[in-house]
């Protein structure tokens, strides 16, 4: 029969069939193990470790698997590293880039200069880190569009990550009427920010008259938010800015010039 | 101090109004409807459950108006000072959110949280290194001061200076997976340490136990959500 032919020394077609059957099963395992660990750990931990402790998990399962079936097969490791040192030499060679994205990655899971869910931009790309392959890291721009960037370029590009420190400043310029009063608008505007429960109590927020522009007294109005929260809050607290001014008679000034006349005009 | 009676298990249908509160909770279809008023904000769910209880109790402060830290920072209205190598008791106040529960197949669920309490975020320590917290500013009393258990709790904290020297107290991190909260119809209330380990370095944590005989045990969020490699005390390294 098929399965008892002897394929080499003294494993068999049947040897060979159950080595494959015991992977696939050993790849099940490790499957459904990620399938319960992400269920479980969902709520409990941030999805970028809980991401590396699944991944560590993983291929852990398989390496066992694969070491426990190369005994069974009679393949010795030390052989299998010399063959693998020769074979490795090759397809360095062959695959070059492939390589320089395998160890960029490595240095990207060293270094991590980003982590899964952070709001990035690499190389001109902003969105969200969706994943961290050993080759290649997963963007999801803010567009909704799947990039994929291999690693090499990511470790050599300039990295932007929005939110790896714990809270990030925005500014706005607010232009009043030189008839207005800045002390009244500066005061209405800080208690604006006052209330608003996601404007940082610390570092607090700033707000000062900059310049007296050609047409407006120009206030800045510098806010600390959370990195996660800062986009949120910059589209709201503006608005939320405009009307508290208007609503205490302090408009917001536009472009104006006043024109005399050297001689009174004729009706 | 004043009653709320809100807080504990009810039975369905429910409607309570208090202190700008309003919500009711009434059988619907073979579910229950939950309507929910506080703060402007209307809230209105179906829970496709055929139980008939409900479960009111105080939860940590860290769920309004959106869940953005596990930290909550109370600054202390004055500082404190105290002297090398003792133990001192104070009491200060904690924000109060409401958490309503149904309770179904031995399974309680959070339906709704909600707070009357003024809500506010902060930064404790650097940019670089600190971390997002709740705020909240609390005197300080020697004992538990009155407060309306709707909007507000109180924290005894037990401070152990283990230096040489005196140190000044500004503030207080909490961890919120520490917390255990109790709660009467009158109190709302936490038990922690500080343990203060130099000049600008103390830790946080909770103790389990009641200042009053009676009080409740909360159903807290953070607890149940707890596994073992978080830690639940809070150690403040970026100045005290």
């Amino acid at each position: 029969m098929i399965l008892e032919k002897i394929i080499y020394g003294n494993v068999t077609g049947f040897d060979l069939l159950e080595t494959v059957v015991f992977l696939i099963i050993a790849i099940l395992i490790a499957r459904v193990v990620v399938i319960y660990l992400r269920r479980s750990l969902k709520d409990r931990m941030s999805r970028d470790i809980m991401e590396i402790v699944i991944k560590v998990i993983y291929y852990t399962i398989i390496v066992i698997a694969v070491l426990f079936v190369l005994r069974r097969l009679g393949i010795e490791l030390s052989g299998l590293l010399v063959a693998g040192g020769i074979i490795g030499i090759v397809i360095g060679f062959a695959t070059q880039s492939i390589v320089g994205n395998l160890v960029s990655g490595l240095f990207l899971m060293i270094e991590r200069p980003i982590k899964i869910g952070d709001q990035v931009n690499i190389d001109g790309t902003s969105g969200f880190v969706e994943d961290i392959h050993t080759v290649s890291t997963i963007i999801r721009t803010y567009e909704g569009l799947y990039v994929r960037i291999p690693n090499e370029k990511v470790f050599t590009n300039k990295i932007t990550n929005y939110v790896v420190n714990t809270a990030r400043r925005f500014e706005y310029v607010v232009g009043i009427r030189y008839s207005d009063d800045a002390d009244e608008a500066i005061e209405i505007i800080k208690d604006l920010i006052e209330e608003h429960p996601i404007a940082l109590k610390s570092p607090s927020a700033t707000v000062f008259v900059d310049n007296l522009g050609n047409n407006a007294v120009n206030i800045i109005v510098r806010i600390w938010a959370p990195p996660t929260e800062w986009y949120d809050l910059k589209m709201e607290m503006l608005w939320n800015i405009k009307k508290g001014l208007e609503e205490n008679g302090i408009e917001i000034a536009f472009p104006q010039r006043t024109v005399w006349f050297a001689n009174e005009l004729h009706k | 101090m004043k009653e709320s009676g809100i807080f504990g298990l009810h039975d369905v249908p429910l409607r309570i109004v208090y202190e700008g509160i309003s919500f009711s909770i009434e059988k619907d279809r073979g579910g229950l409807l939950y309507k929910r008023k506080c703060m402007d904000e209307e809230v209105e769910n179906i829970f496709l459950s055929s139980n008939s209880k409900v479960l009111i109790n105080p939860i940590e402060p860290l769920n309004m108006p959106k869940e953005l830290t596990p930290y909550l920072l109370i600054e202390f209205e004055k500082s404190i000072f105290i002297e090398p190598m003792t133990n001192k008791k104070i009491f200060i106040t904690f924000p109060v959110e409401i958490g309503i529960f149904v309770h179904g197949k031995k399974e309680y669920q959070i339906i709704d949280v909600l707070t009357l309490a003024k809500q506010k975020f902060t930064l404790y320590g650097s940019i670089k290194n600190g971390v997002i917290c709740k705020y909240w500013k609390s005197g300080v009393y020697s004992t538990m001061p009155d407060i309306n258990p709707i909007y507000e709790g109180g924290i005894e904290l037990s401070m152990r200076n283990t230096t040489m020297r005196w140190v000044e107290v500004t503030k207080a991190v909490f961890n919120a997976y520490g917390m255990k909260i109790y709660y009467s119809d009158d109190m709302v209330s936490m038990n922690a340490n500080m343990k203060i380990l130099s000049k600008k370095i103390a830790e946080i944590g909770f103790v389990g136990s009641r200042l009053e005989k009676g009080m409740k045990r909360s159903l807290e969020l953070y607890i149940s959500r707890k596994i073992p490699m978080i830690a639940t005390k809070f150690l403040m390294e970026e100045g005290i």
